[in-house]
């Protein structure tokens, strides 16, 4: 069996208030660290911060779109899906390869008894993605 | 209110300084002028990318909540879609969302204008539907903590597994293509209820082809579900009447029981939206579209990913309208069940009043041609004399229901015919959200929130002390205030006032 990663790459987020809707900022040192900590912060909304130990065989998730902030964009969404129908949210990423269009990760999650539908999805509304020297940032805001 | 959370809420692994607030983001302001007390216009001229002047109905009061967040700048960015015709309207329950602003009316000429799915929101057809009982408050009191927990074990949420989920559907494309009627078939709807539905319960240009595997497996098992957000049955009591002859035609008086039902498509409908924006993000450019927010995505109405939208959204309307019959069907069980058969009618003492959308675009005829009418948190408010306005509601309007915040007051509107021409027959659909989750959560835990409604008389059946605190009355506008708006500009009369005596969130 495939072990989760130990320790999770320098990468940090945090949650910003909007009257309806909730918005994401995500730093890491490149894109692959952005997609891994978005789908993290992803989590734990849906978990409402329980902590939660992966369990279980990994699945690998794979999305493709036609640039880097889409890219982003639906790959949240993935996350979103899967948590909604196999009522398992992922928790732990490795990021197996990304590019501007295309991304694979090996994903560790737990079962949840109630799918957890409070939100409904990413959106493309003020969407950002920056890469310099000092690594890459990310702004997504969520339909909840 | 602050737009920034001044405190990261989780530092990096390698211990390195907490990242700085970034500058709140600038509040742009327009050139406005107020036309009357309860509408401002904003011109054509506040942006050079304007196609067509913005206009706001609000009171003083609102017009200064209005300005507070970006809901203007995203109005205005809705006046520079092509195709768009007459003005871009604002509720006055309007309040910032991600593309188009919610409580957000823009129309766009069929012939050469676009469809956007985020004018339509996530959650396509979310939408109220009014039951009226014979039966007065007063006389079954000491029945009504034993309704609202029938009601809440009857009725699932849709999030748990087994016995949580809906009703099993059979045949989906069917239930997507025929919506109310497909329920009529299977016996879980009456044939008066489709009679009192938007559009009898059937978008008639529903393609269920065009609903992706995707947002069918979303959908499986939620039909007859109320989900979770601000979504909820109540149970009120008609608290007071302002307009007997128009009460009357819709069968309400003073202390009779009603059961009031918001939700909508579910995740089938989030799924659909999240298909077609990405889908059309990725051909905008190639119909030479280009808009300053990419969540405004859009295509041609008559291009072939216009049409594919259009054919998707219906079939996602028709699940949605499904939806609140099936819960309509498990009220009338536990109705059954607590009063008998309800004179023998077949609805279980528990009449549809109408059913109605707040998030959808339909192709209608206006006086400028056909019109594609977008309305996002905006409920469609037809007058006394418009042929769509159902028959038993003729001379009086079609019936417009106005969801207050949960444990406070909903409202019982009738569409007026100025309404057709004010707003492309629109008005608003609830109290408008003033304060974000975390914010409510920090004024009030949900436990206290759950006593404060308990100390008035409202039994409250909800799965989370979280979802308690993040939906209370105090992260929401003055639904009284809102109403008043709409009601002074013509654009719906006041009928009735509801009180909630009992509350189901999913």
């Amino acid at each position: 069996m495939t072990r989760p990663p130990v320790s999770e790459p320098p990468a940090t987020h945090r949650w910003v208030d909007h009257t309806s809707e909730v918005e994401l900022e995500v730093w890491a040192p490149d894109f692959a660290g952005v997609l891994a900590e978005a789908a993290r912060a992803l989590a734990g909304l849906l978990l409402r911060n329980r902590d939660a130990e992966p369990e279980g065989e990994p699945r690998v998730l794979e999305v493709e779109s036609h640039d880097r902030e889409a890219l982003l964009v639906d790959w949240l969404n993935e996350v979103l899906f899967v948590a909604e129908t196999r009522m398992w949210v992922p928790v732990r990423f490795e990021v197996l390869d990304a590019s501007a269009t295309h991304a694979r990760v090996r994903t560790w999650g737990v079962p949840v008894d109630e799918a957890p539908s409070m939100v409904k999805a990413a959106t493309f509304h003020g969407l950002e993605v920056r890469e310099g020297a000092d690594g890459c940032e990310a702004e997504v805001i969520f339909d909840v | 209110m602050s737009r920034r959370n001044p405190k990261p809420q989780k530092f990096d692994a390698a211990g390195k300084p907490p990242r700085p607030p970034r500058p709140p983001r600038t509040i742009v302001r327009y050139p406005s002028e107020r036309l009357t007390p309860w509408l401002v216009e904003i011109p054509k001229s506040a942006r050079a990318d304007m196609l067509v002047p913005a206009r706001v109905y609000a009171d003083e009061a609102l017009w200064e909540r209005a300005i507070g967040d970006r809901t203007l700048e995203q109005l205005v960015n809705v006046a520079t879609m092509p195709g768009i015709t007459g003005h871009a309207f604002a509720m006055p329950d309007a309040h910032e969302g991600y593309g188009f602003p919610v409580g957000g009316v823009a129309a766009f000429r069929a012939e050469d204008g676009v469809i956007s799915p985020g004018g339509v929101g996530y959650d396509i057809n979310c939408g109220v539907r009014l039951l009226a009982s014979e039966i007065q408050v007063e006389e079954v009191r000491d029945r009504i903590e034993p309704l609202v927990h029938d009601l809440s074990r009857t009725i699932p949420s849709g999030m748990g597994r087994g016995s949580g989920r809906g009703v099993v559907v059979e045949d989906m494309d069917r239930l997507l293509g025929e919506g109310c009627r497909y329920l009529l078939d299977q016996g879980l709807a009456l044939p008066a209820d489709l009679e009192t539905t938007e559009a009898g319960g059937a978008l008639p240009r529903a393609d269920p082809g065009k609903v992706s595997d995707r947002a069918r497996e979303r959908g499986q098992g939620q039909l007859g579900t109320i989900g979770s957000g601000n979504h909820f049955v109540e149970v009120q009591r008609v608290e007071r009447i302002f307009d007997p002859s128009a009460a009357a035609a819709l069968g309400l008086r003073e202390g009779q029981l009603t059961i009031l039902i918001h939700t909508g498509s579910r995740g089938l409908g989030h799924q659909v939206c999240t298909d077609y924006v990405r889908s059309m993000d990725a051909v905008m450019a190639r119909h030479g579209i280009q808009l300053p927010d990419r969540e405004l995505a859009c295509a041609p109405f008559h291009s072939k990913e216009g049409q594919a939208y259009f054919g998707a959204m219906c079939a996602a309307a028709n699940f949605a309208f499904a939806n609140r019959q099936a819960i309509t069907h498990s009220a009338r069980q536990v109705f059954r069940r607590a009063f008998g058969d309800g004179g023998g009618n077949g609805d279980g003492g528990l009449r549809l009043v109408y059913d109605v959308a707040h998030n959808m675009a339909k192709l209608e005829e206006h006086e400028e041609g056909p019109l594609l009418v977008h309305r996002k948190g905006a409920t469609r408010a037809f007058g006394p004399s418009n042929a769509e306005t159902p028959e038993a509601y003729r001379g009086v309007g079609q019936p417009v229901f106005i969801p207050g915040s949960m444990g406070t007051a909903s409202w019982v509107l009738v569409g007026t015919d100025e309404a057709f021409g004010r707003s492309f027959g629109s008005t608003c659909h609830g109290a408008g959200r003033a304060m974000s989750r975390t914010a409510a959560k920090k004024v009030k835990p949900g436990q206290e929130v759950r006593k404060d409604l308990e100390d008035l008389g409202i039994v409250v059946r909800c799965a989370g002390a979280g979802e308690l605190a993040e939906e209370a009355p105090h992260a929401y506008k003055d639904v009284d205030n809102v109403v008043e708006v709409v009601h002074q500009a013509g654009l719906a009369r006041k009928v009735a006032r509801l009180v909630p005596i009992g509350v189901i969130k999913g």
